[in-house]
């Protein structure tokens, strides 16, 4: 059997599985159907200071082979999260991600070193939620912008820093040099596309907030494109994400420079999509004789 | 809650636009509770979301399931379509449930797809003095009368079958006769509310089942939240599935 192992921005992993911001809460509601600590990390729903409501519903609708959601960040403030669900989660054998948000670089700043004297392993900076209107993308689409962001909130932060990028941008190369340039430890991209769904009997639009963001498999080629394209361009490492449903799939992203992958929508269409990805990755790397997927990091052969 | 291989025992049509499934599922229904739903999986690639289907009838003993499923969309259709001896992935059972322990007399409260998870209340907490009153468009589309364990009601949006009324009609007239220790309801929205409305001014102890679109089903995504009222006179978000789908009449926000 392969070994999955792997070390990202210091952080030690046992595999390349990540949970996806959002789709995953915690962690406590997927470890009532199985040990959580199968995965190499979490990535918690996204957090910011003081907690936020979210968006009215309805919250999330189907699409052809995806889904739209304009969940709006709803979350219990970082505060909450590292007095009532951090201990819980960091007696689990998982590296902990703690996806953020703020309203302003500053409040960003706050967020990332409310974490400081906290075991989480990592930080994730969301500045590509589309689901928000004040901050959140509004970071997240100029080169300029996500430089600037990325710079301050480096100084804050005690872990490693990942940016999360947005695809909704003309040239999402740009936003990944800015980030490194800037002094991110690693970026993760894909968030979702804007996208909106209608109901031509209601002659409405279907999501609540009108938009929303498009994820699962649709997605996954935009995906796998925009890694491609950046693993040329950067050398920080890239968490790879956007549709992967099976263990070939994340294959697929770390042929295209990925080092690590997440896993969000999926685990709606299967609960136990992220043991079984993982798993499955190793069937595929030990049918490829492949003794770490690391090793394929990158090789995509082009034409 | 597990999620299971259930195999497709029947599938007919139970009323107009409407198919009953009954399922092997014995995991699931050794632990199942009224009011409670399972989160199936469409047979069908490209079907990223599971649907929420709730529980009409369960039989630990048989190890079954019962399911009325409206073919709405392409999803909940590619479902009607399984045939006996299909597989289909279930995870359940979730949420939360119907509570009629403590009440002597129910009055249950179904509007058309609805009316399922109340005939499951009904066999869990019918008592002799319950009622249940069913609202139905036609004749057609009226199911879940002939075995129910307590006097059933039946109103028709044009006659066809008992009175051309909505449901609060009957339940009213019956409300005036004999004052309930607790109503339950599930059906449309406009349904929901009106008995909301009645129970709440009358100060009728009322749960009402929910019903919303899901991602997890677990209570991880958020993506099914509904406005909540607190004690204190704000609100909340809370999840269908996993908070409810059966919240209080007072907890309710409709039009949130
Ligand atoms: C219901 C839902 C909620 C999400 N919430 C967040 C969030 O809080 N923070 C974040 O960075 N991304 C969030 N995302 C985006 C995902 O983490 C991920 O980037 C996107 O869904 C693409 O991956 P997928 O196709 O595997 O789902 C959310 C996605 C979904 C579907």
């Amino acid at each position: 059997m392969a070994d999955l192992s792997l070390n990202l921005c210091g952080v030690q992993m046992k595999n390349p599985i990540i949970a996806a911001s959002g789709t995953f809460g915690f962690g406590r509601e997927y470890d009532e159907l199985y040990d959580i600590s199968a995965l190499g990390g979490i990535s918690v729903k996204g957090l910011c200071l003081g907690g936020r409501m979210g968006n009215p519903p309805s919250r999330l609708t189907e699409t052809p082979s995806g889904m739209l959601n304009c969940v709006g960040l709803q979350n219990p403030g970082i505060e909450s999260f590292i007095e009532n669900d951090l201990p819980w989660l960091l007696e689990k054998d998982v590296a902990v991600i703690a996806n953020f948000f703020g309203t302003s670089i500053e409040n960003y700043c706050q967020a990332a070193e409310a974490f400081a004297n906290t075991g989480v392993h990592m930080l994730e900076m969301n500045i590509s939620c589309p689901n928000v209107h004040d901050g959140g993308v509004a970071f997240g689409v100029k080169p300029e912008s996500v430089y600037e962001i990325t710079k301050a909130v480096k100084q804050h932060s005690k872990q490693p820093l990942i940016v999360k990028l947005t695809p909704n941008v003309s040239d999402i190369t740009e936003n990944a040099l800015a980030a490194q340039e800037a002094g991110a430890d690693a970026i993760s991209l894909i968030n979702t596309l804007t996208g909106i769904a209608v109901d031509v009997h209601k002659r409405r639009m279907i999501l609540a907030n009108n938009t929303g963001g498009l994820s699962g498999p649709a997605v996954r080629p935009v995906a796998l494109r925009m890694v491609w394209q950046c693993a040329k361009k950067v050398s920080i490492p890239i968490i790879g994400l956007g549709g992967i449903e099976t263990g070939e799939d994340a294959a697929a992203f770390m042929l295209c420079g990925a080092q690590a992958v997440q896993v969000g929508t999926a685990n709606f269409t299967d609960p136990f999509a992220c043991p079984r990805i993982a798993r499955e990755l190793g069937e595929y790397c030990d049918a490829q004789k492949i003794a770490n997927p690391q090793e394929i990091v990158g090789t995509l052969k082009s034409y | 809650m597990k999620d299971i291989n259930a195999k497709v025992l029947s599938s007919d049509t139970l009323a107009e636009g409407l198919i009953r499934i009954i399922l092997h599922a014995p995991e699931i229904a050794c632990e199942a509770k009224a009011g409670q739903f399972i989160h199936m999986l469409v047979p069908d690639c490209g079907h990223v979301l599971r649907r929420p289907i709730s529980l009409m009838a369960m039989d630990a003993a048989a190890g079954t399931l019962t399911l009325a499923i409206q073919p709405k969309g392409r999803g909940t259709q590619l479902i009607c379509n399984l045939k006996e001896g299909d597989v289909v992935k279930c995870l359940g059972p979730l949420g939360t449930g119907f509570d009629g322990k403590d009440a002597n007399t129910i009055y249950f409260v179904g509007g058309g797809v609805g009316v399922a998870p109340i005939c499951g209340a009904m066999d869990a907490f019918a008592t002799e003095s319950s009622c249940a009153f069913f609202g139905f468009r036609t004749k057609a589309h009226a199911y879940g009368m002939t075995q129910a364990p307590c006097r059933v009601v039946a109103v028709s949006d044009d006659g066809s079958i008992g009175e051309k009324a909505l449901v609060t009609k009957p339940l009213l007239a019956a409300i005036e006769e004999k004052r309930p220790d607790l109503i339950m309801a599930c059906g449309p929205t406009p349904m929901l509310a009106a008995v909301q409305k009645i129970a709440n001014e009358m100060g009728i102890p009322c749960q009402l089942s929910l019903e919303e679109r899901m991602g997890c089903a677990i209570g991880a995504c958020l993506g099914c939240n509904v406005k909540i009222n607190l004690p204190d006179g704000s609100w909340t978000y809370k999840r269908v599935c996993k908070d409810g789908p059966v919240f209080t009449s007072e907890e309710v926000a409709f039009g949130g």
